[in-house]
């Protein structure tokens, strides 16, 4: 490996063209792990080496001031964590924030990239162009702007369902509905992005194909269901992997400004949970066994099933390989 | 690994050379830092602390002060990466729940070890002992209390009308109070009452006031165990949970309090002093804003508790020591606290000053919901942190028990207080 | 990578199917809901910059549009922070963080979508699980490696950990799975190398994932919070989401100045987000290829 920096260069486009001799077959298994270098470093360097780090410390208690005595403390800092009253109800929210946002999130983005694509493209244009609108506003504003609007006292949105007959709904604050509340902003604040990831694969799908198709009278629907979502399922399933695997940590924003993770605990997720008492005061032990859990707990229990089926889906994509 | 042996190395040296004394004066240029969360807010209190700064630095023409704006909730977390990293920080506002920790755990510097006794005396002349209480730990003084508020009970003038209450006749006590609310129930659309009391954010410190004034306590004298679970704290939660339950309390985080009460949808709010400038602006034009005292329960006296920061500072050189305590001293002088109280709105932990015409007499007699606060200063407890490394892991959770025992659903206040308590007792040093 | 035979399998039901609704019918519901969710997605931020235009004592009211319009909200948001230093320093820093994690993105997305190797779907997975270490986990020691580096209060440091994202390599790989294998293949007889093929095949013919890709790459640069945070001391080498949060305090949050700043924080993004649709309209349209 440490004749990276050259190997790249030699891969260099201009230079590359001349250079017509075979590589060697030492060469040649080389060359995929040196494409992957840079960002291989980065996340080494950035992620896993702390991450690391922050594994052998989730055992021991200490103040992170070099001069003290790392005590060794067994698996008392994974006991605190687990006996917290908040860390079971904290785990069934997570769930709830998936289920309500893989919906939110890639559903009705499918949607909408699906029915604009044949749009017009001036219309088209002009409601992705809405639809990503959200997206470029700071999360916390966000949060702040959507409890304006939805304060049961004097919020825009109960003013309108008075007017329709309904009494007002407490979006904010009723501990059976806030996490709805949140996983919607999350959602409202991702279907932008979606959309454009979603639109942006689709539209690179051969088009010859659905000519064909349409020739031979299929309807729009059948296209969509026999080519497109086939033809989109990697990306769809990209998406999903990241909804599972990320969404508690959007949703951190929203929490934070909206509820705090009330009322009692109602909206905490094990993402909010675990910063709050891991990371407020920095203590080292909490904050690397909460570090640890998450990684592990989270990683293991929700995100292996999909990475896996992710991987498989993808694998039996593949359509190019040389040797 | 290594990251942390290389700084353990610095820190090392850096912590043996703070055991020498400090000289008299600072005789060469020096730069310190300082971190301040007034600076990271945009509002009056980055500008009265940028101009406290600067004549500071008018009259010490040798030292340069580097105010550093940090949120207060992330000033902690600033100043551990920085001690980690072997560049500790000068001097540091510390919220007081943190106070404790830092002192004990990261190599504060103690004022006693630094500065002559007599030096000492002259600046805590004049000082209210109870706000000089709060920044020792221990018996040896770590930190400076320097912006510093108490609970107060803000409410609506409108409202009070509009319930055919009396708003010269404030509730004095949380029976009072429970009366009041139960009019504006009756009468208005108005939320009755919000509390800072609860909220994750709020930490212990209003609660502990609220504790303290029904006989009860957070924990013993000598900090080792917990006892809010005593029948004195069984009361004071259930007072609250009579008022959540019947619909006179709303739950909510600060920022909905505290929007709820600037724009007149809340009759009654207490909560710290210092939000009233934030108050007064949003009831500008709308409604009339009002503060009275904290509430007492029937029988007992009652005992602010106060929120708020002191200086502390983390110096390891002596020359930086020496210019730290110098700016400290400034900012708790007579005129740092003119400032402080005129400028931001906290209270001058120098009474005298409220009625010398040379500093605050002018600015009292024009502000008069300052005075309940000054009232209370002679009453107050002073607020102490939890101990231990698990400091704030016990607050939240102590928090969230009492919060499910006044919001929640189960009436046994009692039972869940003491399984709490019997669970965070072990996290307890 | 559907071939003639996959295609033709469902052309036999397609034939049999009637048509369940009149012609149009679809378009029209569907056209109702799209003016609906286009709604829900502005009207919060229309009533961002109508907050920001409204003047201190009227922040709370709540109708649609305020008769006083005032401009002392922007006025207060740029005197009292550097507010312009702020956006040129987000810019700079988004800036260099899109191509780079784009070129990262591509050389690894490279790697796995051409060649099978060992360990790929190691490396593959423990790229996609970097997802799932938050920020505040890898805080400290980043810090204190930046530190070691003398990088506090500079703005390369807000762009290191950003070399490389999961995202990039993820979609662009995916992307680069999806480009027609006998192209390359026809390439490949000519005699070109795979940095020619990388460089003056596919990534030209990418544009239409590598547009979006750059605008969420730079949106979520620009939305950084905990990092810059951590990492700068003064104003003057802060970034605009530090500033946005200074009007937000223990103290009370000044909402008019906050939505100000906000409105100038997302302008740029705004700008940034229809220069680059463009690019990826225009890569739609003259994609020889597909």
């Amino acid at each position: 490996m440490s004749d990276a920096p050259s190997r790249v260069h030699v891969s260099w486009p201009g230079q590359a063209r001349r250079r017509n001799t075979p590589l060697r077959r030492g060469d040649r298994a080389l060359r995929p792990y040196l494409y992957l270098l840079p960002a291989v470093a980065c996340f080494v360097i950035w992620v896993y080496q702390p991450l690391f780090e922050a594994f052998m410390l989730s055992f021991r208690q200490w103040n992170m001031l070099p001069v003290s005595p790392k005590h060794w403390v067994g698996l008392d800092n994974y006991c605190n964590i687990l006996e917290l009253p908040k860390f079971w109800q904290a785990l069934s929210n997570t769930w709830y924030y998936l289920l309500g946002l893989i919906p939110l999130a890639v559903g009705l983005p499918l949607v909408i990239a699906l029915f604009t694509q044949d749009l017009p493209p001036r219309l088209r244009n002009l409601y992705r162009g809405l639809i990503f609108v959200p997206m470029i506003i700071p999360p916390v504003v966000a949060a702040a702007v959507w409890r304006w609007l939805l304060d049961p006292g004097h919020g825009i949105i109960n003013l309108g369902l008075q007017k329709l007959g309904s009494s007002p709904v407490d979006f904010p604050y009723d501990p059976d509905i806030t996490l709805w509340t949140i996983t919607f902003i999350t959602g409202w604040k991702l279907v932008g992005f979606a959309t454009l990831i979603l639109s942006a694969a689709d539209a690179a799908i051969d088009t010859s194909q659905i000519e064909a198709a349409r020739l031979d009278g299929a309807s729009k629907w059948e296209i969509i269901r026999d080519i497109r979502l086939p033809l989109l399922s990697p990306t769809l399933m990209l998406l999903i992997l990241m909804v599972v695997l990320l969404g508690a940590q959007w949703s951190f924003a929203y929490i934070h400004v909206l509820t705090e993770g009330g009322p009692l605990g109602s909206t905490t997720n094990i993402y909010y949970l675990l910063w709050q008492f891991g990371f407020g005061s920095l203590s080292v032990g909490w904050s690397s066994a909460s570090a640890v859990t998450l990684f592990v707990g989270v990683g293991v229990g929700v995100g292996f099933g999909l990475l896996a089926a992710a991987l498989f889906a993808l694998k039996s994509k593949v359509t190019f390989h040389d040797d | 690994m290594k990251t942390i042996l290389i700084a353990s190395t610095i820190a090392l040296s850096a912590t043996m050379a703070g055991a020498q004394t400090i000289p008299q004066e600072v005789t060469e240029p020096v730069t310190i830092t300082f971190y301040n969360y007034n600076l990271s807010s945009a509002g009056g209190g980055a500008d009265a602390t940028r101009k406290m700064i600067a004549e500071f630095e008018a009259l010490n023409p040798l030292i340069k002060v580097e105010g550093v704006p940090v949120p207060a909730q992330d000033i902690t977390a600033h100043v551990q990466a920085d001690i980690v990293a072997g560049q500790p920080v000068d001097v540091a506002q510390i919220t007081f729940p943190n106070l404790g920790y830092l002192a004990e755990n990261f190599g504060a510097k103690a004022l006693e070890d630094m500065i002559a006794p007599a030096e000492l005396e002259a600046h805590f002349e004049g000082m209210v002992p109870n706000g000089l209480e709060l920044g020792r730990i221990a018996g040896k003084a770590y930190g400076l209390a320097y912006t510093f508020s108490t609970p107060v009970l803000f409410y609506n003038a409108d409202i009070f009308r509009e319930a055919g209450l009396d708003p010269e006749q404030p509730p004095r006590t949380w029976s009072e109070l429970r009366t009041a609310a139960e009019a504006v129930a009756e009468k208005t659309d108005h939320l009755p009452l919000a509390t800072g009391i609860y909220g994750p954010t709020a930490l212990d410190w209003l609660m502990l006031g609220s504790l303290n004034s029904a006989g009860g306590s957070v924990m013993n004298d000598d900090r080792t165990e917990l006892t809010f679970a005593d029948p004195q704290g069984v009361m004071a939660i259930e007072t609250m949970r009579d008022l959540a339950q019947n619909e006179l309390m709303g739950n909510m985080s600060i920022m909905a309090q505290m929007e709820g009460m600037a724009s007149g949808n809340t009759a009654m709010y207490l909560q710290s002093s210092a939000v009233q400038g934030y108050l007064v602006v949003g009831a500008k034009d709308n409604f009339e804003p009002r503060t009275a005292a904290m509430p007492a329960f029937d029988g007992y006296p009652v005992k602010p508790s106060n929120s708020g920061a002191a200086l502390m500072t983390f110096s390891t050189d002596p020359a930086k020591q020496r210019a730290s305590w110098e700016l400290m001293k400034y900012l708790t002088s007579k005129r740092g606290y003119t400032v402080i109280t005129s400028e931001i709105g906290y209270l001058p932990l120098r009474p005298e000053i409220v009625n010398d015409p040379e500093y605050l007499a002018d600015w009292a007699a024009a502000n008069p919901l300052l005075q309940p606060n000054l009232e209370q200063l002679s009453d107050m407890t002073p607020y102490r942190p939890l101990p231990g490394p698990n400091y704030l892991q016990i607050v939240i959770s102590m928090m969230d028990a009492m919060e499910m025992a006044t919001f929640g659903d189960d009436d046994d206040v009692a039972g869940q207080l003491s399984s709490a308590q019997e669970r965070l007792q072990r996290m307890m040093p | 990578m559907t071939t003639d035979a996959a295609l033709r399998a469902p052309l036999h039901r397609w034939r049999r199917r009637a048509r369940l609704l009149p012609k149009g019918w679809d378009n029209a519901v569907g056209q109702v809901l799209m003016m609906i969710v286009s709604l829900i997605c502005v009207f919060p931020v229309y009533w961002m910059i109508v907050t920001s235009l409204r003047p201190e004592n009227e922040i709370f009211s709540s109708a649609l549009w305020s008769d006083a319009v005032s401009l002392d909200n922007y006025a207060y948001a740029l005197g009292t922070m550097p507010m312009v230093r702020m956006l040129v320093n987000t810019f700079t820093v988004s800036l260099v963080v899109t191509p780079v994690q784009l070129l990262t993105g591509i050389l690894a997305g490279y790697a796995f979508a051409r060649w099978r190797f060992r360990g790929a779907g190691f490396l593959f997975g423990a790229i996609a699980l970097t997802w799932l270490v938050p920020l505040q986990v890898v805080m400290i020691p980043n810090y204190l490696l930046v530190a070691r580096m003398g990088m506090i209060d500079s703005l390369g440091a807000l762009i290191l950990p950003h070399v490389a994202s999961a995202f990039a390599i993820m979609l662009l790989a995916q992307a680069m799975r999806s480009f027609p294998s006998e192209v390359i293949e026809a390439a490949r007889m000519d005699g070109a190398t795979h940095a020619h093929i990388l460089w003056q095949l596919i990534v030209p013919n990418l544009r239409g994932t590598l547009a979006p890709l750059a605008i969420l790459i730079f949106i979520t640069t620009w939305n950084e919070y905990f990092w810059p945070l951590l990492l700068t001391r003064s104003p003057e080498n802060s970034v605009v989401q530090i500033g946005l949060q200074m009007f937000i305090t223990a103290e009370g949050t000044q909402w008019g100045p906050l939505m100000a700043a906000s409105t100038m924080a997302s302008l740029p993004i705004l700008l940034i987000y229809l220069v680059l649709q463009r690019q990826v309209i225009a890569s739609f349209m003259k994609s020889g290829l597909r």
